[in-house]
């Protein structure tokens, strides 16, 4: 069933690989050989074993991970926090304690990533089967959630209270031992997905939340759909699949002309690639050969320093991390300082927003001017390049690969070039290492 | 009565999903065995054939256009209870195909949590299929093929329910719940499930049974009473 207004832990497709993280230190400490030590858990009547004392899992992840007691007091924090293990004497409090304290470990079905995002209906029902349980005593912040679920799903509450008698009479078949087990488990997948208090981390969150889903542009479907159709009908006679390629398909002719001619940097660009130059600004841009030929117009136009900001800007965005601050100040000299030799036209807001920003260099510090420059170069300069003579000339000289000719005899054709097989490559492998340091450069 | 049958069909599968939650609780844990693999594909495939009844009956039902307004309101009920049930076990199922792949049983060595589950899972196995108990005869490599077969399950159940959102067409926020807010503490009080019907017409025979039983007792006692002190007068 959906969600609530926010999920728990920020947008639910984003990838969380610290909980398969988790989830392998978890899995590594059940082997029987090396793993934790195990205890049995004495009640009055019944005898509950795998719990594991907070001590010991200390230990066990300073032996197996060779760090210090804080970092592992802290890992062991963060598994008791998201759930993966639970105490048993005081389970509101989610904390890794180093010493006799008992835990036990969750089972996979209640982990976080299984339950990705923890369902209103389920909590419901949770919350329900506790009230028969207590008779009605249910905690603060439970009433509140109670309450505000039956507002929310009222229309499903037949269906709640059914699951909930119903969950609960099939937990009497369990033995008395299974039930407990079984109970904590619940309670503590609830404790974690929906704490009794809301910390400030909460709240955040949650603006943060708003605060994007508001600031995402919505475009009309219609809109959507007209600029797919657009970009499909322009592109089709592009694709090789969809409009064969020449002059070859390499993978059936076994030639490779084809990506000879469409290498990154050749000299004599095809057709079809020089027509789709004139698609869009960004497609020129991406092509080492386009941007060069745009640059080398620029050059004549005296803009060139446009385009050379621009990859500056680039580079930075995308370089090394140690290399910011150099990078940072050797553009501002280049390009934004007030005398500099290659001063680039920015408005004087973006300028006054960049040069605050400098302050403080990092990598994005400049996205504001090279956005600018961006859209001065895509509306300004490139449409004069596409009526160019420059660019005329350049379509007028671009190749069009002839096909190559179906020879009509097979045993014509060109012999075809095989890959040694790894069958062979296998077979001559241990010959090569028998054959030992005499047998000098191998020939596998 | 239809309405009636629906119901009943209704709560079964209920029962149903319950009982396949339960199961699928245990995957992955240290009580996870071939046994509770079978467990589960018999519950799921119980529940299947009922999803597939009371959809039938349901589907029936509301796309008859001569029903009254109340009867109408009362079949909407059902049909928001059995879409919610099967998306329940819809999810079930999901993270069942998932728990399963991700912890296979027969791997050289075995990842499965110790989470201090231990015991089996047929008595909740017999619960769901209404019988008395379980017989569990599956070969051993069962696990692999009904991981191929619960994916195909759970794309056919994805299918019926996609289907019935298409044939019938019942805007939720208009269905009033019969249950108010705490209705559960009113064990079994209230007409609105057969289930509650019947568990009181249970308890009623127990707690004659209890009560014949206590009688029986109180009178083996006075007569022992009784004869003790005979014997204690006259010796």
């Amino acid at each position: 069933m959906a969600a609530g207004p926010a999920p728990p832990g920020g947008c639910p497709s984003a990838q969380r690989p610290h909980l398969s993280k988790m989830e392998r230190v978890v899995v590594s400490m059940q082997d029987p050989d090396q793993g934790v030590k195990m205890r049995s858990q004495r009640l009055l009547i019944t005898v509950i074993p795998h719990a594991v004392a907070g001590s010991d899992i200390v230990e066990w992840l300073i032996q197996k991970y060779c760090i210090s007691e804080e970092e592992a007091l802290h890992l062991g924090t963060l598994l008791v926090r998201h759930g993966y293990l639970y105490p048993l004497r005081d389970p509101l409090s989610l904390l890794l304690q180093p010493d006799d304290t008992p835990y036990r470990f969750q089972t996979p079905y209640f982990w976080t990533s299984t339950q990705w995002p923890a369902a209103e209906l389920d909590y419901a029902i949770y919350l329900a089967k506790k009230n028969i349980r207590k008779q009605g005593a249910l905690v603060d912040h439970e009433k509140e959630h109670y309450n505000q679920l039956h507002r929310k799903i009222s229309h499903t509450w037949d269906l709640v209270v059914m699951q909930a008698r119903e969950q609960l009479r099939a937990a009497k078949q369990r033995r008395k031992g299974d039930r407990l087990v079984i109970a904590c488990q619940e309670q503590t997948f609830w404790l974690v997905h929906r704490p009794p208090t809301k910390n400030m981390d909460f709240y955040r969150r949650e603006i943060e939340y708003c605060r994007k889903a508001l600031g995402r542009t919505r475009v009309k479907s219609s809109v959507c759909l007209e600029a797919y159709l657009k970009f499909s009908s322009q592109h089709g006679p592009h694709d090789p699949i969809m409009s064969g390629c020449l002059p070859s398909n390499p993978w059936i002719a076994d030639s490779d002309t084809y990506w000879v001619v469409n290498a990154p940097s050749v000299a004599a660009p095809t057709k079809l690639r020089v027509d789709r130059w004139g698609f869009s600004f960004r497609e020129l841009l991406e092509d080492p050969v386009g941007r060069a030929h745009f640059m080398e117009f620029l050059r004549k136009e005296f803009s060139a320093e446009n385009l050379s900001f621009w990859e500056a800007c680039e580079e930075l965005r995308h370089g090394g991390q140690a290399q910011v601050p150099a990078l940072v100040d050797a553009v501002y000299e280049q390009f934004l300082a007030p005398g500099a030799a290659r001063w680039v036209n920015i408005d004087s807001h973006t300028m006054e927003r960049t040069l605050e920003g400098l302050r403080r260099p990092h990598r994005y510090v400049l996205d504001d001017a090279q956005l600018h420059i961006y859209m001065l170069m895509k509306k300004d300069s490139y449409p004069r390049f596409l009526k160019s003579d420059m660019y005329r000339g350049l379509l007028a000289e671009a190749v069009v690969p002839p096909e190559t000719k179906w020879r009509v005899f097979p045993f014509m054709r060109k012999p075809r070039r095989s890959s040694p097989s790894p069958a062979l490559l296998a077979s001559m492998e241990p010959a090569a290492a028998a054959g030992g340091p005499r047998g000098g450069d191998g020939e596998a | 009565m239809a309405r009636e049958e629906c119901k009943a069909l209704l709560d079964a599968l209920n029962k149903a999903t319950a009982c396949y939650h339960h199961l699928v609780l245990t995957v992955g844990s240290s009580a996870d065995s071939q046994n509770l693999r079978e467990e589960l594909q018999k519950t799921r495939q119980k529940a299947q054939e009922l999803a597939v009844a009371a959809r039938a009956q349901l589907t029936a039902a509301l796309r008859d256009r001569g029903l009254g307004a109340e009867e109408r309101a009362e079949f909407e009920r059902l049909w928001v209870a059995f879409s919610g049930c099967l998306d329940l076990l819809e999810a079930d199922m999901r993270r069942a195909l998932a728990l399963g792949t991700a912890f296979p049983l027969h791997a050289p060595r075995r990842p499965l949590v110790h989470t201090g589950v231990t015991g089996g899972a047929a008595g909740i196995a017999a619960r769901a299929l209404s019988v008395r108990s379980l017989r569990h005869e599956a070969e051993r490599d069962f696990d692999v093929n009904d991981l191929r077969e619960l994916e195909r399950e759970v794309l056919q159940v994805g299918e019926m329910i996609h289907d019935m959102e298409m044939k019938v067409n019942v805007p939720r926020w208009t269905v009033q719940a019969r249950q108010a807010a705490g209705a559960e503490l009113l064990s079994g009080a209230g007409a609105s499930s057969v289930g509650g019907v019947s568990t009181e017409g249970r308890r009623r025979p127990c707690d004659l049974s209890k009560a014949l039983a206590a009688a029986v007792f109180s009178a083996v006692l006075l007569v022992a009473v009784a004869l003790a002190v005979c014997v204690a007068k006259l010796s």
